[in-house]
């Protein structure tokens, strides 16, 4: 139970880093907020808002698996899957749904475990797989209509005072958008890990509250993770797709706000990925087609793809290497020695080469 | 089984997140181009237009606060 608690904080961490990009990386690129600064006001922000609503992380533990099969080996298998996502998508810059891969890694992990069975379909469809599928598109057309009506009110104005006043309503929606990931994301972690608790039979009940150690160190782990800052990812998401103004920031960060804003209201565990990347290209869009690299849109489509089947693939693998081992922590913990041995390892060749994976780029 | 597809709450998504962000664009908007204009009216010496102008800013603001303000209610108070 340990080792399950420490990797879905991991997984927690390597969220919060992974996502760092959705909540400053347009206000880091129109230089709205300096890099370390955006930062430090997600981390905090993050925090304060896993601690704003719970109604996400029992729509996590309740919906998507059967619950009378998951076992703690289940769940450590699917944030396996979830973490290994994380790190191949950041390392290689995409942004990618962390929920999704959390998902995935679970839905695979239960299928090794129990074959079908296991993963409520109609759960995975009707309380995931399409709300993430409307919140990229609402939100591309609400930051798209967004910059068109703030280029018809301020279009003939002096840039200069325009762009000044939109740096300063981009510090505004950033934080109102890491407040808003905040109370979607970190609530993933305390929804694993309360049905972690249940597996175990720490927890009963048909609609089990996370106790407050969870909801205290899910909100720690996502901070620190976002404090860490996914640079890659927040390049892409900041200049790659195209060089966004302060206006188009703004539109970008408001627009992806608003949806989270009100999936979480609805109780929906939303893909921020999904909504913020969906707003930036919406905006981007807008004022001119051309002006986003749709070939680095593809490949973020992609990967949005692969994400529930990649992580279900590893998921499985490790749910499978795990029960060799049989009931026990012997699996799980070998398995998590060997992961963390070579993310070190990763992690040690990159730092020998340069600090482009984990400090902030002069031109980010 | 799980519980079927909240298609209401999916339609308040759909009509609700785009209104929201219309809110808070035109809000901002009236601000930035309030403020922008009412610089221009001061430093040219039309202090009646520049003052109309701050108005404009001056709604825009509030309207942009009451936006965020309602943010926080909805991550405050759902059940």
């Amino acid at each position: 139970m340990v080792i399950v608690v420490a990797t879905a904080l991991a997984f927690d961490f390597t969220n919060g880093f992974h996502d760092t990009a959705n909540a400053v990386a347009t206000s880091i690129s129109t230089r709205a907020l300096a890099p370390r600064t955006a930062v430090v006001m997600a981390s905090i922000l993050n925090f304060v808002g896993a601690f704003i609503s719970i109604e996400v992380a029992a729509t996590v533990a309740s919906g998507i698996v059967d619950a009378e099969i998951v076992t703690t080996t289940v769940i450590f298998a699917g944030l396996i899957g979830a973490i290994s996502w994380n790190l191949v998508t950041w390392y290689f810059g995409l942004p990618s749904s962390s929920s999704h891969a959390l998902i995935g890694g679970v839905v695979g992990a239960a299928l090794a475990a129990d074959g079908t069975r296991a993963v409520l379909v109609d759960g995975l469809i009707e309380k995931v797989m399409v709300p993430a599928l409307v919140a990229p598109v609402i939100a591309f057309l609400a930051a798209g209509g967004a910059i068109l009506i703030t280029y018809r009110m301020v279009g003939r104005l002096r840039p200069g005072l325009v762009n000044r006043g939109y740096r300063l309503g981009q510090i505004a929606s950033a934080s109102l958008l890491s407040l808003s990931h905040g109370t979607n994301d970190a609530q993933k972690t305390m929804g694993v890990i309360t049905l972690a608790l249940v597996a175990n039979g720490t927890l009963s009940g048909p609609s089990p509250e996370p106790p407050t150690w969870v909801v205290v160190s899910a909100a720690t782990a996502i901070a620190l993770g976002t404090y860490s800052g996914g640079w890659r990812i927040i390049r892409t998401m900041g200049s790659r797709i195209f060089k966004m103004d302060p206006a188009q920031g703004f539109a970008a960060q408001a627009g992806g706000s608003a949806v989270l804003l009100t999936a979480s209201h609805l109780g929906f565990p939303l893909s921020t990925t999904h909504s913020i990347t969906g707003a930036v290209l919406g905006a981007g869009a807008a004022k001119r087609l051309s002006a986003v690299r749709w070939g680095l849109a593809g490949n973020i489509l992609v990967a949005w793809v692969l994400t529930i089947p990649a992580a279900g693939i590893v998921g499985a693998l490790t749910y499978g290497l795990s029960a060799i081992f049989g009931d026990g922590a012997l699996g799980p913990l070998l398995i998590a020695v060997s992961l963390l041995a070579l993310m070190a390892a990763i992690f040690g060749k990159r730092l020998r080469r340069g600090p482009a994976l984990t400090t902030a780029p002069a031109d980010a | 089984m799980i519980a079927a597809l909240d298609t209401g709450a999916l339609r308040e998504l759909i009509w609700a997140a785009p209104l929201a962000v219309l809110a808070v664009t035109v809000a901002w908007g009236m601000v930035v181009h309030g403020a922008t204009r009412a610089a221009e009216a001061s430093r040219d010496g039309r202090g009646r237009t520049a003052g109309l102008y701050a108005v404009e800013a001056l709604a825009g603001a509030v309207m942009f606060a009451g936006a965020i303000v309602v943010g926080l209610l909805i991550m405050t108070t759902k059940s």
